[in-house]
């Protein structure tokens, strides 16, 4: 549906702020522990209506219990959570507008994919015909044949089970969903199907979708903005590009794939790398201005082989030791002494010489990150 | 999903966070059963351990306390302990046998016979449902002069069948009969807790078959084979209708002692002090081994 | 790996076990041929047959009413039991609580005790609290022994049930009377059953306990327990060989039941 907007009379139009969108779940100083432990620390966020919000981390990051405190299945320890300005620390599950897919789909066994389907409406007694109506049009939105209704949940395979916990989280019909890592089990292939359907599933409903995942690639692929969390803190938020091209601090940039990271201290008016003392050209962050010890990090495919026609900002000496091939992309592994650097060329720039020649790699001060230590 | 998952079902709803004198639910679920049987199990055993320090032959529970019935029982003079005696030899002998016998079948029903497994197991479990007093009977049938081996052996030209019955030997024959199964099904369940892998690596590094089954099948099986073997000996020990039926008199088991004191003899305080001595080795010795087991991985696996 | 070795031994382990159910049944058979056999005494070869005892047995006014004592007390019991072990269970295996571990210990007691000895532990009890003991005590001295070993089975069942089902119900708006509905019942249903049959039959057959507690009502195992000591007749192993048979009917009727049930709910993980 498309709205055919005519050019708006300047003389007529006010200017008009656009507004942030509002947050429909805000977590304040929330904090969960158990015992002495303290899986989730203060974490302050807001959540915009119809955003995809991807949280990362590694396990044990404290991810999956923060989604449980916002699903009401655990309370904060401290803090609040707010849905649309209202508390709702001790409001249970049943009663928030909130559905969770949970990793191991929660499938019930002992019913058919339409009985699963039907369940959330069978609660809210919405009578049979009705419940059929709705969970026929379910299959349909998940792209499942109408013939699966009938069909017993646990004969179904992994991605055909993953659509039915969709349709039937659907068919609660909350205003927020939350996802549990629930493509971890699934193969490659299977996987990128189903989080290209799943990104086109928020956009044509519009509902807020919050996930889990450890896999910094599936939040790359669906997300609007992406947290990153580690050890119960989320160390920062922010659109997909920002976390990889503005990574806050060493641990998001290690995070979000292989890089080659050389720390690096102020030695007066120069850097110099830690371990070999060579001076280090880099472009440092404002909000480093004071910073003595610094981390610089650059990712692989912005190190290329430096010889006698080209020049870069730094430049390394070492010898190629391994070489893998990425599909488009081919990955090396050049020995600098004690430590290994890694570059990743497309097939076009391939090394043409010998598979553990001596070499020169470098990479330009504009191309890399300078982070905390 | 392999671990059991364990709920305190307050905090995973969400709901208020349980105040300092909310009731868990496991225990609000376990309270009708644990009600029943401090009635129904302990009020009775308690009653008993009463009557054992009550005036000999009197009626007078918890109003009298006196040592006399024990001092009766340890008396050199009486035989009553020939019948402890014979009971706790007459169980031990039929776990040793039970063992034996039991074992070979517990590896079938895991390792061998598949998907016959099952009926298998419920050909073994079916006897449990016919009294034991039915099954041994029959057995009287088939030793029995005229009975059914003594008739089969005169058709067949020879003198006829061996004079079994009323002996000890066919009391302990009838014993391992009809305690076969709760020595055979905790067996299953210990030999089940074999991961199949662990015999194939073993073989696999040089093992030989016996090295296999003394240093890697009978430790990790040995919860199940305890139960089994702990089952038996308990039972056993109390068992009396073997001897009555198969032997007659002429094994007296510690059981029957206690009977007759408390009907012909009317002796309720010194049938008491017996049963107490013979509870206390029974559930002693139940207790003891069953503090070393963790009952969540023998019956939470599958 | 088929090593000749390794066939002998399952070839072993097959005749062992087939030669140990031979035995096991060899008794339930004697008994069913002395029940069909003509004389009053036993001799084998068995020298006619006939069913004039089993007529006589299913006619007989006393015998009918021990199978209405049989029957009730294993009716009640089943009920009972059923009840009782399904929370029993719950507390067992599902929900951590403080004293679950000794919980665990403590009602496995009554299976690990000799029933005479219970028995006879009970009498005494009903006596000492002024009751006399008829068929309803029976009842309860079955429930004693049989409520635990209910539990038991319903336990090995709940321990393989996911809450985490429950937990979705929930998040998708069930209140918790609905999810026990809906959810939690129906997928442990075959264990229940399962449980209310061992309960059933396990009451059905009981002899030591009936024998000390039911006092002048009779039961089906008692009645053939004194007819054995004193007064003998082919009646007795009819009946014996008839409860058998009941047994094994209601045994394989139930057990279908739990198959079909099972592959109905595919409740394991």
């Amino acid at each position: 549906m498309t709205l055919a907007m005519a050019a708006p009379d300047p003389a007529t139009v006010e200017a008009v702020p656009v507004p942030t969108p509002r947050p429909v779940l805000q977590l304040v100083g929330v904090r969960k522990t158990f015992g002495a432990f303290s899986a989730v620390e203060r974490i302050d966020l807001d959540i915009r209506e119809g955003e995809f919000l991807t949280i990362v981390g590694p396990s044990g990051s404290g991810k999956t219990t923060l989604l449980r405190m916002l699903a009401g299945m655990e309370a904060p320890s401290e803090g609040n959570i707010t849905l649309r300005g209202e508390l709702i620390n001790d409001l249970p599950a049943n009663k928030r507008p909130t559905c969770l897919v949970f990793q191991s789909l929660a499938l019930f066994p002992h019913k058919t994919v339409g009985q699963n389907i039907e369940f959330p409406l069978k609660v809210k007694g919405v009578p049979p015909a009705q419940r059929k109506e709705r969970a026929l049009e379910l299959l349909r939105m998940v792209r499942l044949p109408e013939a699966y209704y009938g069909k017993n949940v646990m004969k179904c395979s992994g991605g055909e089970r993953q659509r039915v916990a969709l349709a039937r989280a659907f068919a609660y019909d909350p205003d927020v969903l939350f996802f549990d890592e629930p493509l971890s089990a699934l193969d490659y292939k299977l996987k990128k199907v189903l989080e290209k359907e799943l990104k086109d599933l928020h956009k044509e409903s519009g509902k807020t979708f919050i996930y889990i995942t450890h896999s910094l690639e599936e939040a790359m692929v669906m997300s609007d903005r992406i947290g990153v969390m580690q050890a119960g803190r989320l160390v920062q938020v922010g659109t997909p590009e920002e976390i990889y091209t503005r990574p806050a601090n060493r641990f998001v940039s290690e995070f979000v794939g292989e890089v080659n990271v050389v720390g690096v201290s102020r030695e007066g008016m120069r850097w110099t790398a830690d371990d070999s003392g060579q001076e280090i050209r880099l472009a440092l962050p404002r909000q480093m201005a004071d910073a003595a010890r610094a981390a610089v990090v650059i990712r692989p495919e912005f190190m290329r082989f430096v010889d006698a026609a080209s020049t870069a900002d730094n430049v390394l000496r070492g010898r190629i030791y391994n070489e893998y091939s990425l599909g488009s992309r081919i990955q090396y592994q050049v020995r600098v002494g004690e430590r290994t650097v890694l570059l990743e060329l497309s097939r076009a720039q391939a090394w043409r010489g010998a598979p553990d020649a001596d070499v020169l790699v470098g990479w330009d001060a504009a191309d890399a990150i300078v982070v905390e230590a | 999903m392999a671990d059991i998952a364990l709920v305190d079902h307050a905090s995973a709803a969400g709901e208020q966070p349980p105040r300092s004198f909310a009731i868990p639910a496991g225990l609000r679920c376990a309270s009708p059963v644990i009600l029943f049987l401090l009635l129904g199990f302990v009020a009775p055993l308690v009653t008993v351990a009463a009557y054992a320090f009550a005036t000999p032959r009197s009626f007078d529970v918890f109003r009298s306390f006196t040592l006399a019935n024990f001092a009766e029982i340890l008396d050199p003079a009486n035989t009553v302990w020939m019948s402890f005696a014979w009971a706790l030899a007459f169980a031990f002998a039929t776990v040793v046998v039970l063992a034996v016998v039991a074992y070979p079948i517990a590896y079938g029903l895991n390792r061998v016979f598949g998907r016959w497994a099952g009926f298998v197991s419920v050909l073994f479990v079916f006897p449990l449902f016919v009294s034991e007093n039915v099954r041994l009977y029959g057995w009287v049938l088939f030793f029995l002069k005229n009975g059914v081996l003594d008739g089969t052996l005169k058709l067949l030209g020879f003198a006829g069948g061996p004079e079994v019955l009323y002996t000890p030997g066919i009391i302990l024959f009838g014993m391992a009969y009809v305690y076969l199964p709760f020595m055979l099904f905790p067996m299953t369940l210990g030999l089940a807790m074999v991961p199949r892998d662990l015999v194939d690596a073993a073989r696999d590094l040089g093992a030989s078959r016996t090295m296999i089954w003394r240093e890697i099948e009978l430790p990790l099986a040995m919860p199940g084979i305890l139960i089994g073997m702990l089952l038996t000996f308990v039972l056993a020990a109390g068992a009396v209708a073997e001897s009555k039926i198969l032997g007659g008199q002429s094994v007296i088991m510690i059981t029957h002692d206690i009977e007759i004191a408390f009907t012909y003899a009317q002796n309720w305080p010194l049938g008491s002090a017996l049963a107490v001595l013979l509870m206390i080795i029974v559930s002693g010795l139940a207790l003891l081994v069953m503090s070393k087991l963790d009952l969540d991985r023998i019956l939470g696996r599958r | 790996m088929d090593t000749p070795g390794a066939r002998r031994t399952r070839f072993f382990i097959a005749a062992w076990t087939a030669f140990v159910v031979l035995v096991v049944y060899l008794p339930i058979v004697c008994g069913a041929l002395a029940g069909l056999s003509k004389g009053r005494y036993f001799a084998f070869p068995v020298r006619a047959f006939t069913v004039e005892w089993w007529q006589k047995t299913k006619d007989s006014f006393e015998i009918g009413v021990l199978v209405q004592n049989s029957l009730t007390i294993a009716a009640i019991v089943t009920v009972i039991s059923v009840l009782l072990a399904f929370f029993g269970a719950l507390a067992f295996a599902r929900y951590d609580w403080k004293g679950r571990r000794l919980y665990q210990k403590l009602i496995l007691l009554p299976i690990f005790f000799p029933q005479p000895v219970l028995g006879l532990a009970l009498l005494l009890w009903f006596n000492a609290i002024g009751v006399m003991p008829s068929w309803q005590t029976a009842a309860i001295a079955h429930l004693v022994w049989i409520v635990p070993v209910v539990t038991l089975v319903i336990a090995i069942q709940v321990y393989s049930f996911d809450p985490v089902l429950e937990e979705a119900a929930f998040d998708l708006g069930a209140s918790r009377l609905f999810i026990l509905r809906e959810i939690t019942l129906p997928i442990l249903w075959p264990g229940i059953w399962s449980g209310a049959l061992f309960a059933f039959l396990l009451s059905w057959g009981n002899f030591p306990l009936s024998l000390y507690t039911a006092g002048a009502d009779s039961t089906v195992p008692k009645w053939l327990y004194s007819k054995m000591v004193a007064g003998y007749s082919p009646m007795v192993p009819a009946l014996g060989t008839m409860s058998t048979l009941a047994a094994a009917v209601l045994l394989l009727t139930g057990g279908l039941v739990v198959m079909l049930l099972r592959r109905r709910s595919a409740a394991t993980q």
